[in-house]
């Protein structure tokens, strides 16, 4: 089973203060499509560990394996923009002076036919196709994740990072987005790791879950 | 160790030479504390060393009084009042900082001398004799200080605005429930609320006025900054001029530190989510006109009555064409230089912040801080020390090896004028990169998007705005800088703070009308910008 295995974390720790580690000996495995959620009080770290594997943060420690790579040697810290790991962010970033369309396209690569069409049909798979030519203030909030959502998984990453992507959505529109979501990595066959702090969105989106306490990672059931 | 990669290598470098450039005319001058005192010293510490030293004094205090007066006064009036004029006088409040000190001392002098247009007006009305004279002398020390403070004060005026507005109605409202009465609710509450942003304000119109060389010069009050050129140019000692100019680079930066210190340890925060923006109090009766007339007469003073001034000289000035040939030399070099220096200004400023969103260490903050304190050096210090950097650097490297000589070329005034104008731009581009959420750079790059791709298709359109209030905010300052000018221009080359210059000293008022009004319409530009600002935003109350 290990061949499956897209990500490997070991013995990662990590601070942002040199006397005090927020993660320490953080030890995780993820399969293809699997879907892991991380809970915790804000500010333990979380969001760090997810900056980590996506390359914006760099471990004092450990190492991590993403799709049989080491990211992080010594002196080589593979940069993000060359992990193929995709993100998305509870403030949705999206980038205000593009369309939704352009937005979406921005991380594929290749021609300019391909770009579009790939663009749109992750939009399509998202409900956000009819919005396409708007501009990201012109939308809702949740619209806005929809698309943040479509632009993370357009270039067809192995990997998603999902942190707290819908802690500012209501009740019902969470719902909706959470099965959708799980639906798409589900088919599209994408590794995924959430961050919450609620306990729904794990339970309802993820396969498995571990919390984060104590600077430890300790897998708990779902 | 954690070692640099190439390209962090190769930016810091390009840092690292900006900042030497930077830097090094300042070392040059404070050098010089450590060179020989010569006999010129005595000369100048028995006749006219106190008289530097005390006329500057005298004209901070009296400037630092009435900007206040105006500044903190009118601001209060504006945000807390409703008054005949109230809604277009907030915004035009603003508009003497377009006008440089010394045109409104050549506007004043022009004004008030005996036979100036003011004069002439009085003795036509009452029919007075030729001798009389209705307004006393203005150029004396108390003129300066009346010049200065009417052109200045907006600054005052700017930053205790905004604190004014930020100042919860809640909260003044409780001192009034604990027995305080209106004036009381200003001295007890407001003012001291207010203190850090309005020693913030005061502070640049200090430095503004220390700087200043064109109207104390004019009005004939010899401060320190007129010691130094006097010394350089009056006794042929640049070395005596460079550790004047040291001292007077000392203060401004005892005083720069002072004024941070204060203004942290008073950085009080009110805006939170309890904030209730003010209710003005609508005025009437003499209460109502007499609100008018205090913010009418600071505005009239630094703005009004210049433009009115030389709008008489243009009007008077009818012997040779308007725009002359030297006025259009004088036009397009100021804004060739102008544009250049908005360039550099801007893409270092676009090129520090940039790299800083990338780095935690203080590095490129330290530099970046240094760098924009570069605006309180006076242009009169400036220009000292590039001389002396470029006679450095002309004799030992670039006379004998490339035949080249920096001294007196076009690259010593751009050098001053970045040095200067760097603050503004970094301001803006500064401002520009705050609004960009870290999280659209997090996002681009996983991605798959490079730093240039980042710089170029999101950071880069995303500050259009910015760039652009960036560019003309130093195209604007450079254009009224007048001593470091005057000092570091290549032979023959006029700008029109130089041309203005020229025609005031020898009292050709009409001629300077044209560059003038030139400097006053194109300071006008960022200040319609800022008004714009003003009219439409009201921090807290909407």
């Amino acid at each position: 089973m290990k061949e499956q295995e897209v990500l490997t974390i070991s013995d990662l720790s990590f601070g942002y203060e040199k006397s005090r580690d927020i993660l320490s000996g953080v030890n995780l495995s993820l399969k293809e499509g699997e879907i892991l959620g991380i809970l915790g009080a804000s500010g333990i770290g979380k969001s760090s560990l997810l900056r980590i594997i996506s390359g914006l943060e760099v471990p004092k420690e450990g190492e991590i394996l993403f799709e049989g790579r080491l990211l992080n040697q010594k002196n080589l810290i593979i940069p993000p923009n060359k992990r193929g790991v995709g993100l998305v962010v509870q403030e949705k970033a999206l980038f205000p002076h593009l369309t939704v369309l352009e937005n979406v396209k921005f991380g594929i690569k290749g021609a300019r036919s391909k770009k579009n069409d790939q663009a749109t049909y992750f939009l399509r798979l998202l409900k956000a196709e009819k919005f396409k030519n708007s501009m990201p203030n012109k939308l809702s909030g949740g619209e806005q994740q929809r698309v943040a959502i479509a632009r993370a998984l357009a270039p067809q990453p192995k990997l998603i990072l999902l942190d707290e992507p819908f802690s500012s959505l209501d009740m019902n529109l969470r719902a909706e987005l959470r099965l959708e979501t799980r639906q798409l990595l589900k088919r599209t066959n994408t590794a995924c790791i959430i961050v919450s702090h609620d306990l729904d969105d794990v339970s309802s989106f993820c396969d498995k879950a571990a919390r984060l306490e104590n600077a430890q990672l300790k897998e708990i059931s779902t | 160790m954690k070692l640099l990669s190439f390209s962090q290598l190769f930016w810091r470098s390009i840092s690292l030479i900006f900042f030497s450039f930077f830097l090094l005319p300042v070392i040059f001058v404070l050098a010089s504390l450590f060179t020989d005192y010569n006999d010129n010293w005595s000369h100048l510490i028995n006749f006219v060393l106190t008289d530097y030293i005390l006329n500057s004094i005298y004209l901070i205090i009296g400037v630092s009084i009435l900007s206040l007066l105006f500044g903190v006064g009118t601001a209060w009036l504006v945000t807390n009042y409703d008054f005949l004029g109230r809604g277009w006088q907030e915004w035009a409040l603003i508009l003497p900082l377009a006008v440089p000190p010394y045109i409104l001392a050549y506007t004043f002098t022009s004004l008030f001398d005996s036979y100036g247009s003011a004069n002439e007006i009085m003795r036509y009305i009452f029919s007075a004799e030729d001798e009389k004279a209705f307004f006393p002398n203005v150029r004396n020390l108390y003129g300066a200080i009346l010049v200065f403070s009417s052109t200045l004060y907006p600054y005052v005026y700017l930053t205790t605005r905004v604190a004014f507005l930020n100042q919860s109605r809640t909260l003044l409202e409780s001192g009034k429930l604990l027995g305080l009465d209106n004036k009381s609710v200003f001295y007890k509450l407001a003012l001291p609320m207010a203190r850090p942003a309005i020693i913030a304000g005061l502070a640049l119109v200090i430095m503004e006025t220390l700087s200043d060389f064109g109207a104390v010069e004019h009005f004939a009050v010899p401060t320190f900054t007129i010691g130094i050129y006097r010394t350089w140019f009056g006794m042929y000692d640049l070395n005596t001029a460079m550790q004047l100019s040291s001292l007077l680079l000392i203060f401004v930066a005892i005083f720069l530190l002072v004024e941070r210190l204060e203004r942290n340890k008073l950085d009080y925060s009110y805006a939170g989510s309890t904030f209730k923006p003010i209710n003005k109090i609508k005025l009437t009766g003499w209460k109502n006109y007499l609100a008018f007339t205090f913010c009418f007469v600071p505005l009239f003073l630094g703005f009004l009555l210049p433009i009115l001034e030389i709008s008489n000289w243009a009007i008077n000035y009818t012997s040779e064409s308007f725009f002359s040939n030297n006025f259009l030399s004088s036009f397009f070099n100021t804004i060739f230089l102008g544009i250049l220096a908005g360039i550099i200004c801007t893409s270092f400023a676009f090129l520090f912040n940039f790299l800083k969103r990338f780095e935690r260490g203080a590095f490129l903050k330290t530099i970046s801080f240094v760098l924009s304190l570069g605006y309180a050096i006076p242009g009169l210090v400036l220009a000292v020390g590039i001389i002396q950097f470029f006679s450095m650097l002309d004799n030992n490297f670039l006379r004998s090896f490339l035949d080249f000589v920096l001294t007196g070329s076009i690259l010593g005034l751009l050098l001053a004028y970045v040095i200067k104008a760097y603050a503004l731009a970094n301001n803006s581009i500064e401002a520009g990169f705050q609004r960009i959420d870290s999280a659209v750079d997090d996002i681009s790059l996983s991605l798959g998007t490079n730093k240039t791709k980042l710089f170029f298709k999101i950071h880069f359109p995303l500050m259009k705005t910015s760039i652009l209030t960036s560019l003309i905010l130093v195209i604007s300052e450079i254009i009224k800088e007048l001593p470091a000018t005057l000092i570091l221009r290549p032979f023959n080359f006029d700008t029109l703070a130089v041309t203005t210059y020229i025609y005031a000293a020898e009292e050709r008022m009409f001629e300077a009308a044209t560059p003038a009004m030139m400097i006053v319409l194109i300071g006008l530009i960022p200040i319609f910008f800022l008004s714009k600002i003003i009219k439409d935003s009201r921090p807290g109350s909407k």
